[in-house]
């Protein structure tokens, strides 16, 4: 008999428990509800499209730190990785324009978008904030012949240059094939799966040149294994300052891997402007600052909304034609 | 005797708790099938910004030491490898587990993935400068006859048929073509799914070949067969027995920490040469795959030897040796580090702390191994009418887990009922993982040689590293019919 008053007892208490914590959460919808025109009214969800601990997803939680002291609210990352960044897309997609699911976007999104087919077109975005920007620059073995980017030209007019870079359809595919044309000569494009096996193959004379980011390449440049021959950008790099930029020499091929935060058109414009601000200020905090210094950057890496803005649609706009003139896209 | 002196590096109390609390939550995190010390380290990155940078370094560094060793006792005690380098340890782990002997097995493991571990520390320390130029040796040729040596074990891998084998290898390298191909850009067998455009994720694949197979394997069984386990089950192994794995443990260890140092699949490929060769000079060959304690000692000496391989040309070069270096370099980014050549001439503090946070954390998991081993080994004790139904929950969280994707449970859930049906039939599941790890290697690596060779590929003959795999791979196929050969002439 004690056996089952005591069992009643933990059932009535249990009961008692339940309900008190329905209660607490009930009430906490209601105080969601009453506040829900306010942004941010819940957790802001940044969408990626790759692996936890890639440049990507590291930039994406850096700068996180401090958008959540800024916003006075939660944030976190949901990774959605397939098919060049069309499943974060599909994914954004599915959510309401209300500002709090944040698409972290790369050049890999813009040219899956210029491919075709893609869940997301250029203009159903507006960009928030630039996080990073850093330059293709063209390496070759410090041992080969080649001393100026002339020299590579050359060679590559008498043999294909054997061109290193990251997946066929990437930005280093793209822009390799681009300074090919442009600079009249040819290159034999050999995808590797990564900036590091890229570096490891150019020091072991495997591939004749290749586009990296500096800071793939930055030790080696520096133990005299590697040289740099031209920077893919409009103006030099404060870090290169005797490295010609491929524009100065009249070709035109400007890339870089350029990294930001988007989120879906339609969003109200205050929402954006404090988004925007909360980035902004988080990104100046010496939390992310050294972050960009650790990772051979500086704060020219940051802009805002209206500059970002164009920015990708500028970056979209030279994707789709260079897809279109190679016979990637129609 | 510098390096030494420098051991006070980690003895203040706050860094010697951080190492201690990685390794412990590295050995647990790695002990759960989908979650990786990869993952554990991406997610803890952003938080060690408030520690100094060498102790987020080395606790950074202590879990990757820990969860290397945990993938071990999940592979052993439920054949749910807890990270892919443990997918090898499983072979002869479960089977032991099985016949009531889990904490030999686990016991075991601890102490060939400590002396695994250590040795390759000690090679890092004192080589790494001079082993990690072997990275830039090792071009796309040199991998593809690297990887056509591992796949000529595919026959002899286990103890199964050499035939049924071959064809669960070929299941496998097919199972690797998933997705876009490297070189040329087209989609294979994708079907317009977006998750399979990167390829089959491997955690899935994995889970569902042995753990969730296995689920269906005790399913079938009848409930009246049970036997009690014997409590030898937590009886650990004996000196002799640690004896007679030493030359094992000493051959893995020198895999691992060669195959560690090339910057491709470190830990799970070395697990698989590991096994491999010691099944080849084993006098117990038989036994592998029925529960050889050698069996378990190779891989776990392989993996753990190719934390401190992969971490040469990490620091060294500043090039990452694994999926996990890769985070700890962003690691050394997010505090304003620099790995490579720098940081040996200019930073020597912060490599001593990781050698010794590293160093610290083998300890650390030897005692925690040998004591857990006699907790844990009591799950090999628990009733399967509970233990199967938790395992497979496990399944479904452990595949989902990883990328937050239905799509990899359905891959988990078919690659269970396929490899069920596979081992019904005599298959073994060792080929099929051996041809998922290589297959990818062996395809991009031939592709990309064909485009540096300007498609002749009489140019591997110009390759001495490369020849030399292959002479090996030759001789591991040949040795055996051009001895009896000669034997049968002798004998006429």
């Amino acid at each position: 008999m004690r056996g089952i008053a005591m069992t009643k007892k933990i059932q009535s208490l249990f009961l008692s428990f339940t309900l008190i914590v329905t209660s607490f959460i009930g009430l906490g919808q209601v105080a969601t509800i009453a506040v829900a025109d306010e942004f941010p009214s819940k957790p802001i969800e940044v969408v990626t499209h790759a692996g936890l601990g890639g440049g990507t997803d590291t930039t994406a939680r850096m700068l996180l730190i401090r958008t959540r002291k800024n916003l006075k609210n939660n944030a976190y990352i949901t990774p959605k990785k397939g098919d060049g960044g069309n499943k974060a897309m599909s994914y954004v997609k599915s959510k309401p324009r209300d500002g709090h699911t944040v698409l972290a976007i790369t050049p890999t999104h813009l040219f899956r978008m210029a491919r075709g087919g893609a869940a997301l077109n250029i203009d159903d975005f507006v960009g928030v904030a630039r996080t990073t920007v850093d330059p293709i620059v063209i390496f070759v073995n410090a041992k080969s012949p080649y001393k100026t980017i002339e020299d590579l030209i050359k060679a590559g007019n008498k043999k294909p240059i054997k061109y290193g870079g990251t997946n066929v359809g990437s930005v280093d595919h793209i822009s390799g094939l681009i300074f090919a044309r442009e600079a009249k000569t040819k290159i034999a494009f050999v995808p590797f799966e990564g900036g590091g096996a890229i570096m490891t193959n150019l020091v072991g004379a495997q591939i004749d040149a290749a586009g990296l980011n500096l800071d793939e390449g930055k030790d080696q440049l520096e133990s005299g294994e590697l040289r740099v021959l031209a920077v893919m950008a409009d103006e030099r790099l404060s870090a290169l300052p005797d490295t010609p930029t491929l524009k100065e020499k009249g070709i035109n091929a400007s890339f870089a891997t350029v990294r930001g935060v988007v989120v879906l058109k339609g969003t109200p414009a205050d929402t954006i402007a404090k988004l925007e601000k909360g980035f902004l200020k988080a990104m100046a905090h010496p939390v992310y600052q050294n972050y960009l210094t650790g990772a051979g950057l500086d704060a020219s890496s940051v802009a805002g909304s209206a500059a970002w803005d164009a920015e990708i649609k500028k970056i979209y706009k030279e994707a789709r034609a260079a897809l279109v003139s190679l016979g990637l896209a129609k | 005797m510098e390096l030494i002196s420098k051991i006070t590096l980690i003895l203040d109390l706050t860094t010697f708790l951080l190492i201690l609390g990685s390794t412990i939550v590295g050995v647990l995190i790695g002990a759960l099938p989908g979650l990786s010390s990869g993952m554990a380290i991406a997610l803890l990155l952003p938080f060690t910004i408030y520690l100094e940078p060498n102790q987020a370094i080395a606790a950074m560094a202590a879990l990757y030491c820990g969860g290397t060793f945990g993938g071990s006792i999940t592979a052993i005690l439920i054949n749910a490898p807890g990270a892919p380098p443990a997918a090898a340890t499983a072979f002869d782990g479960f089977p032991m587990a099985q016949n009531g002997q889990a904490g030999k097995a686990l016991g075991m493991a601890a102490v060939s993935s400590v002396i695994g571990g250590i040795i390759s520390l000690i090679v890092l320390i004192i080589f790494a400068p001079t082993l990690a130029k072997i990275a830039y040796k090792f071009g796309p040729p040199e991998y593809f006859a690297l990887a056509i040596f591992g796949l000529s074990m595919l026959a002899s891998i286990s103890s199964k048929s050499p035939v049924k084998n071959l064809i669960g290898g070929l299941i496998g390298l097919f199972v690797a073509t998933i997705g876009v191909h490297l070189t040329t850009g087209i989609s294979r067998f994708t079907f317009s799914i977006d998750e399979l455009f990167e390829g089959v994720s491997f955690v899935p694949v994995l889970i569902g070949l042995f753990a969730m197979s296995e689920i269906f394997v005790q399913a079938s069984k009848s409930e009246l067969l049970l036997e009690r386990i014997k409590f030898s089950a937590i009886k650990l192994p004996s000196i002799t027995e640690f004896k007679n794995c030493g030359k094992t443990i000493l051959r893995s260890t020198g895999i691992g920490t060669f195959i560690g140092i090339l910057p491709a699949e470190g830990g799970t490929v070395s697990a698989m040469i590991g096994y491999n060769e010691a099944r080849r000079w084993s006098k117990n060959k038989e036994n592998f795959g029925k529960g050889e304690i050698e069996g378990v000692a190779a891989p776990e000496a392989a993996n753990n030897s190719a934390t401190g391989g992969a971490m040469i040309p990490t620091l060294a070069l500043g090039i990452p040796g694994s999926a996990t270096t890769a985070v700890i370099l962003g690691g050394f980014q997010i505090h304003g580090l620099r790995a490579g050549p720098y940081l040996f001439e200019q930073q020597p503090d912060l490599l001593y702390t990781i050698f010794y946070g590293m160093l610290l954390a083998n300890f650390i998991f030897l005692v925690f191994g040998l004591l857990g081993a006699k907790i844990f080994s009591r799950i090999s004790l628990i009733p399967r009418g509970f233990l199967w139904p938790s395992v497979f929950v496990f399944c479904l969280v452990g595949s989902y887990g990883l990328s937050q994707s239905m799509v990899d449970v359905y891959i988990m859930l078919i690659s269970g009922v396929v490899g069920f049906f596979l081992r019904r039939s005599g298959f073994s599941p060792a080929p099929i993982i051996m041809g998922i790890v290589l297959g990818q290697l062996v395809e991009n690596s031939l592709a990309q040689s064909i485009i540096i060779f300007d498609q002749n590929l009489f140019m591997f003959f110009t390759r001495p590293i490369a020849m030399t795999f292959f002479i090996l791979t030759f001789l591991s196929l040949f040795y055996k019919p051009i001895k009896n050969l000669l034997t049968e002439r002798k004998s006429k």
